[in-house]
């Protein structure tokens, strides 16, 4: 664990979140990803029974966890938390493609390429995000997307309110 | 992002950015107007980013936006003008080339001119789009009246607020405390433009937000307030909330007694019409209808976004009066938070209608009026009702129309009555489909002319309130090289009509609209982000200007006769319609076929936009079928519990008039007794391993659901098409 580091994120608003799909579909076309393929997904949820049933929207990556299960159970240490600045990133050289990373994350992240290689959100970390904003924030009509710093508490938190959107926990 | 931002990214990847217009909400011609970076690689058009510095979409782009290489490269593009060789309805063809294609259209357009007259000519309007005035001016220069309206949107609003309150007043969504999203959808129907924004900035303000449909959709997620009304019956909850403010004395007596004429009448009419009546009709409990009347009037500053929903019932212009009425009598009318008059545009490009050209032989000669004579020309010119053209193709009343042109819409999957009208494309003894791709009436076409996506051209310019942009050429056109303006230019100029149309030549017909904004087409490409027109600060209670304003007719009659607000229309009454609005049921409801619902229990509509494809097309582009594979119905969990169907069962849809095969969506959001689908789906998915569907029975086309009775299907006033039916839904059983 990097305790006290600083930790980056896509920080989510469901209040501002419209559902347009904008960020979906700016990830697929930017990272130039193949039908089947999701870094970023919207999601619409069900609360409560009609005639009081609300929609909620959620549009979700990979949060970097603070203590990223997916590089826990990774056999092959293929994942790992960059010390830097708290990323997680696959080395595709050594993931085997055994899929035991995707049952271990909670929101479904992992996705895995045609050659059974494990891909997923990376912050467009190459474009230097505080900079160039990634692609879905800077698409979002809402701002409901942000990029952040956070500690590792900050961090935790985040990853909480998403699994409490999604009626876990 | 912003230019600098654009540049930079581009440089850094070796690509090039050119700004321009988004063109996705109007395949064949752009019609949202929002501010786009499109970038190049070595020639290919890749992906798109917002222009912050455009006042529209300010550097946001929805979904579809990001989808427009895919959709640029589809395969479903049309390379060639093709001439029908088989059968109608076979889709066989060979290539020929635009200038014999152009030569064959002006040959058969000119006999059938000679033998039966310039009439016999229409043409199909998609959504307005920014060539609708070519198609308008083509038509008045052949002497043919017949521009088919798609009765499906905006007129009927426009319509019967004019002739109610003189214009067609808008949320004044910035100072408004309450709300009324009301057969609306302020997200889907343009996700990064200024409904959208307003209706996320009323939220964060906490405005009240009260959301009257029959389904759960975002913006409802989001509501304060949600009537699930029945489709169809929004003049019955109008009517009733009218009942409710005028008992309960929440009138503005002030403006009724200065401005408003009829109210005792409107106030007598009303009685009838209490909320308990209306719970009986539009399935909204009378306590909530109370509540939502109580809650509108006493609130001081609050609005309502009239939409496109409340459009498609016998009953939609009696529904837009109510509530033009209700917002009238009630003091909200061009005040500070309520329903605003428009303010008079800063400046406009050159009107190319040809108006002086409007007499009385030409508007008389209307195949199918989409209003009637009396109201003829309005806001766009003559107009007849898209679909009654395709009729008079096979009951030849008053005559047949024998030549059909389909600039970038698709009548199978857009109007009602599918039978119909592919009975008539197989009869028609003339059909050209201009397009960018491959379209579902395409088998039945004689000429299909290919033209190029507003990536591939310099041209139009857009116009949008706030903006004036140049259209920049992203790439080499890759398939046809024309556009859908210079397909008009060129067939008018083959005709004998090229006075009318600069020559035949773009760069003239461009420049010369442009004229009354002081620059021309070359000057405004230098505008590099275009030209931003700062808003015109409010100006409110406009009432003497607005009441005294005189229609498009020909004998220029004010739209209001007494100058003020129509509570009571003597116009519609002269005209033999009913001065007061009124409640008709939709040719098939619950309430109204109460015997026919016992064989077919569920109301059945259809949604008009989504978050992925604008009407019928785009269904073939990957990245927008994945967010939605497959035609899906919303049924409530209860209403398919009970017919033993699970989620993402295939089920039969059967109505009175057709059945759809389409997957069950199991949706806690939607009335019990309602299920909705969307519209326009027929276009298969290669990528996804999708084919096209049958567009009559068996297929996914809603259209093919509807009754089309002349006598039950329409709104008198204007020719508004029902889109609610009673079907029952099963579980599709394989084999």
């Amino acid at each position: 664990m990097r305790e006290e580091e600083k930790e980056y994120l896509i920080d989510f608003d469901p209040g501002k979140c419209t559902q347009c799909h904008g960020c979906e579909i700016a990830c697929k076309t930017w990272r130039d990803l193949p039908y089947g393929i999701q870094y970023r997904r919207v999601l619409n949820l069900w609360q409560g029974n009609y005639p009081e049933a609300k929609s909620a929207s959620l549009s979700m990556a990979c949060l970097h966890c603070a203590d990223p299960a997916c590089a826990n159970a990774c056999p092959e240490a293929a994942i790992s938390k960059r010390e830097t600045d708290g990323l997680v990133l696959v080395n595709e050289t050594l993931c085997s493609g055994c899929g035991i990373c995707a049952e271990a994350c909670p929101l479904d992240v992992p996705q895995f390429s045609e050659e059974g290689i494990m891909e997923k959100c990376d912050l467009c970390c190459e474009r230097n995000p505080a900079e160039t904003p990634p692609p879905c924030i800077d698409t979002c009509p809402t701002e409901a997307l942000v990029y952040v710093e956070v500690s590792s508490a900050g961090k935790k938190s985040a990853e909480q309110k998403i699994m409490r959107l999604l009626g876990r926990r | 992002m912003d230019y600098q931002t654009a540049k930079r990214v581009a440089e850094t990847k070796g690509e090039r950015c050119i700004p321009t217009v988004c063109g996705m909400c109007g395949p064949g011609g752009p019609g949202g107007g929002c501010g786009i970076y499109a970038f190049v690689k070595n020639g290919r058009f890749t992906k798109v980013a917002g222009m912050d510095e455009c006042p529209v979409n300010r550097g946001a782009v929805c979904a579809k936006g990001h989808a427009a290489p895919q959709w640029v490269y589809s395969a479903d593009r049309l390379t060639h003008p093709l001439k029908r060789v088989g059968k109608k309805g076979e889709g066989k063809f060979e290539k020929t080339s635009w200038e014999e294609a152009i030569g064959h259209i002006a040959e058969v357009l000119t006999r059938q001119k000679e033998t039966f007259g310039p009439e016999s000519l229409a043409m199909l309007s998609p959504a307005k789009r920014s060539y609708s005035e070519y198609l308008h001016r083509f038509l008045t220069a052949h002497g043919s009246p017949n521009y088919g309206h798609s009765g499906i949107c905006y007129m009927q609003r426009e319509f019967a607020f004019c002739y109610t309150v003189g214009d067609f007043p808008r949320p004044d969504y910035g100072r408004s405390d309450l709300i009324i999203y009301w057969g609306r959808q302020p997200i889907y129907s343009g996700p990064v433009a200024r409904p959208a924004r307003a209706f996320m900035a009323a939220k964060q303000r906490n405005a009240k937000i009260i959301a009257i449909k029959p389904s759960v959709e975002p913006d409802v997620g989001l509501a304060d307030i949600w009537v699930p009304v029945r489709p169809g019956t929004d003049a019955a909850l109008a009517l009733a909330m009218l009942n409710v403010v005028i008992e309960e004395e929440l009138v503005d007596h002030g403006f009724v007694e200065k401005w408003c004429y009829g109210f005792k009448r409107l106030k007598s009419h009303v009685k009838r019409y209490d909320p308990a009546w209306a719970e009986t009709v539009s399935g909204v409990p009378a306590s909530q209808i109370e509540e939502v009347a109580r809650l509108y009037a006493t609130t001081a500053r609050a609005s309502i976004d009239l939409g496109n929903g409340v459009e498609h019932t016998p009953s939609a212009s009696d529904a837009i009066r109510a509530v033009a009425a209700l917002v009238a009598i009630t003091g909200h009318l061009d005040r500070p938070g309520g329903n605003v008059f428009s303010m008079p545009t800063q400046a406009a490009p050159k009107d190319i209608l040809l108006k002086d050209r409007y007499r009385p032989e030409l508007i008389t000669k209307l195949v199918g009026p989409e209003f009637p004579l009396q109201f003829q020309p309005f806001l766009e010119g003559p107009t007849s009702a898209y679909y009654r053209i395709l009729e008079s193709v096979l009951t030849e009343k008053p005559y047949p129309v024998r030549a059909v042109i389909a600039p970038g819409t698709q009548a199978s999957v857009s109007t009602r009555g599918t039978k119909t009208v592919l009975a008539a494309l197989q009869k028609l003894d003339f059909f050209v489909v201009v397009d960018v791709a491959r379209t579902a009436d395409m088998p039945y076409a004689d000429v299909v002319i290919p033209v190029a996506t507003s990536y591939e051209l310099d041209h139009p310019f857009q116009m949008v309130p706030g903006w004036l942009m140049a259209t920049n050429r992203v790439i080499e056109p890759i398939a046809s090289p024309k556009s859908i303006f210079e397909f008009f230019l060129d067939l008018a100029n083959a005709m004998g009509y090229g006075d009318d149309f600069w020559g035949g030549d773009i760069k003239q017909a461009m420049d010369d609209q442009l004229e009354p904004l002081g620059m021309d087409m070359a000057e405004l490409r230098r505008r590099s982000l275009g030209v931003a027109y700062p808003p015109v600060p409010p100006v409110y209670e406009k009432f003497e200007a607005v009441f005294g304003r005189r229609s498009q007719c020909l004998d220029h009659h004010p739209y209001l006769p007494q100058g003020k607000v129509a509570l009571y229309s003597t116009a519609f009454e002269k005209a033999g319609y009913s001065p007061l609005p009124e409640w008709r049921e939709p040719p098939e409801s619950l309430s109204g076929t109460p015997g026919l619902a016992e064989k077919y229990p569920l109301i059945l509509s259809d949604y008009h936009t989504s978050k992925n494809f604008s009407a019928s097309w785009q269904r073939n582009v990957p990245h927008l079928r994945e967010i939605q594979p497959d035609p899906v119905l919303h049924i409530h969990p209860e209403t398919a519990a009970v017919r033993r169907i699970d989620k993402n069962d295939w089920v039969r849809v059967e109505s009175p008039h057709g059945w759809m095969k389409v997957r069950a969506e199991l949706y806690p959001g939607i009335r019990p007794d309602t299920v909705m689908i969307l519209h326009g789906w027929w276009q298969g998915c290669r990528q996804l391993g999708r084919g096209d569907y049958p567009l009559s029975d068996g297929g996914a086309n809603v259209n093919n659901m509807y009754s089309v009775d002349p006598q039950k299907a329409y709104d008198p006033l204007v020719t508004a098409m029902t889109s609610q039916t009673l079907v029952q839904v099963e579980k599709w059983e394989a084999g």
